[in-house]
């Protein structure tokens, strides 16, 4: 998938994490910013990354995410949510993403 | 919501009852309403306003939480909006100016301290690589030398005083790194002053000229650079847009030395330039100095050229006296397009 706009998904929330994806020229760069980055910082970097491959985003983007707690199915939630709006595909396969 | 808040965006301009009422509950929590926030995010509770943020193009301004709420999550919620606002109206990279000990809740949101001007103000940006890589993007252009000069030029039009200085400015340096200041707010286009620019300096050989950036005598830096009217302007203002400069952008470039021309005119830059001098020059743990070099301004019959002079002149129309104050290629650009303009204007 190729990020061609701006996009943000999530809150500042407790439990939810925010989202920021924005088109770059360059390798992918991913930075995170976690209330509870000491015990699960690793965890949270593994659980974007699978859904960036998932999604095919190898490059071309910038993510910034702040994390306040969130479950892995919401970071997963949110981070698919931020990069599909930031591709503008409107051919979403959802049964793919299940 | 089951909270019982109700969250939802005004335009304090278009809606003199909400306006009323904002500048009212900010009173109460010792701000100051600034007329030109075009969008607010309001949150109320029973009908009640309790917390509002505000938005100047790029800037958050303005934010504010009734004392009973505070340090409750209402605060996240509020800036989560104001954040999805900014993004709805395209604005990217957003900024806050904070008092230095309320940084750590912006922090908490998201936003990264850019500079702190102590017991003042800390400006903030929502990325924590904006600035870096601007920085980096910089360093590309950087030449090495023992005297790297800096002229930044709002060039509103080009005038001759401007090639005067730039000219002085690249004899006395090594290399000379020219910024166009690029925030749009009065007659002369960026496009225009930029192109301007290029066409007036193609003959010195030791300089880059640049493009300006939000980083750089703009909106979120220097706010009340646009806004002269309102008189002198804070410390404070002038002190953000100098330490971005000397803390990120001349070390980038490698500048030792920026050059500006004395303002025998406008309040507003000769304040700048002497904030400029305590801004750059005196000693800073965090920053080398950047020595700042006043040259006198270039005169015509004994009156100082400056672009405010020139923008007077077309007002009532004084063209030949315009052309003796310009270069041939702003003078044509004048009576190509401007005048035309400005007639239309008045």
């Amino acid at each position: 998938m190729k990020i061609v706009q701006e996009a943000l998904a999530g809150t500042l929330e407790s439990s939810d994490l925010f989202v920021r994806v924005s088109p770059i020229d360059g390798p992918l760069e991913v930075i995170v910013q976690s209330e509870v980055e000491h015990q699960f910082g690793d965890q949270i970097r593994k659980v974007i990354g699978e859904v960036l491959e998932k999604l095919g985003v190898t490059s071309g983007a910038t993510l910034i995410v702040e994390d306040k707690g969130a479950l892995d199915c919401v970071i997963q939630a949110r981070v698919e949510a931020a990069i599909m709006r930031a591709a503008g595909s409107p051919k979403v396969e959802w049964e793919a993403l299940s | 919501m089951s909270d019982g808040l109700d969250f939802y965006t005004v335009e304090p301009a278009a809606d003199p009852e909400a306006r009323r009422e904002i500048v009212a509950f900010l009173a109460a929590c010792d701000l100051d309403f600034e007329e030109q926030i075009e969008a607010m995010v309001l949150c109320r509770e029973n009908d009640q306003l309790v917390a509002c943020a505000g938005l100047d193009k790029g800037i958050i301004k303005d934010v504010a939480i009734s004392p009973a709420l505070r340090g409750t999550s209402l605060s996240l919620r509020l800036v989560s909006e104001i954040i999805y606002l900014a993004h709805s109206r395209q604005y990217k990279t957003l900024f806050v100016y904070t008092e230095p000990h309320n940084a750590d809740f912006f922090v908490g949101c998201g936003f990264y301290p850019l500079v702190e001007v102590p017991g003042q103000t800390t400006l903030m940006e929502n990325s924590p690589v904006g600035m870096k890589s601007y920085c980096q993007e910089l360093a590309k252009k950087r030449v090495e030398g023992d005297i790297i000069g800096c002229v930044v030029a709002n060039a509103n039009p080009f005038t001759r005083g401007h090639l005067y200085l730039i000219e002085q400015a690249a004899k006395a340096s090594d290399w000379l790194h020219l910024f166009i200041v690029s925030e749009d707010a009065s007659l002369f286009s960026y496009e225009d002053r930029l192109a301007l620019a290029r066409q007036n300096v193609g003959h010195i050989p030791n300089l880059t000229l640049h493009e300006g950036s939000k980083y750089m005598v703009s909106r979120a830096t220097f706010p009340a650079y646009f806004f002269k009217d309102k008189g002198m302007v804070g410390k404070c203002r002038t002190a953000v847009d100098l330490l971005l400069f000397r803390r990120y952008i001349a070390p980038a470039l490698g500048i030792t030395h920026r050059f500006v021309g004395t303002e025998p005119f406008c309040d507003t830059t000769r304040k700048y330039n002497e904030d400029m001098k305590h801004w750059l020059q005196d000693p800073l743990r965090k920053a080398e100095p950047v020595h700042v070099v006043e040259m006198e301004r270039t005169r015509l019959d004994d009156i100082a050229i400056s672009a405010s002079e020139v923008r007077r002149l077309l007002n009532q129309n004084h063209m030949e006296r315009i052309q003796s104050l310009v270069p041939p290629a702003t003078y044509d650009l004048i009576v190509s397009k401007y005048v035309a303009k400005v007639q239309q204007q008045a």
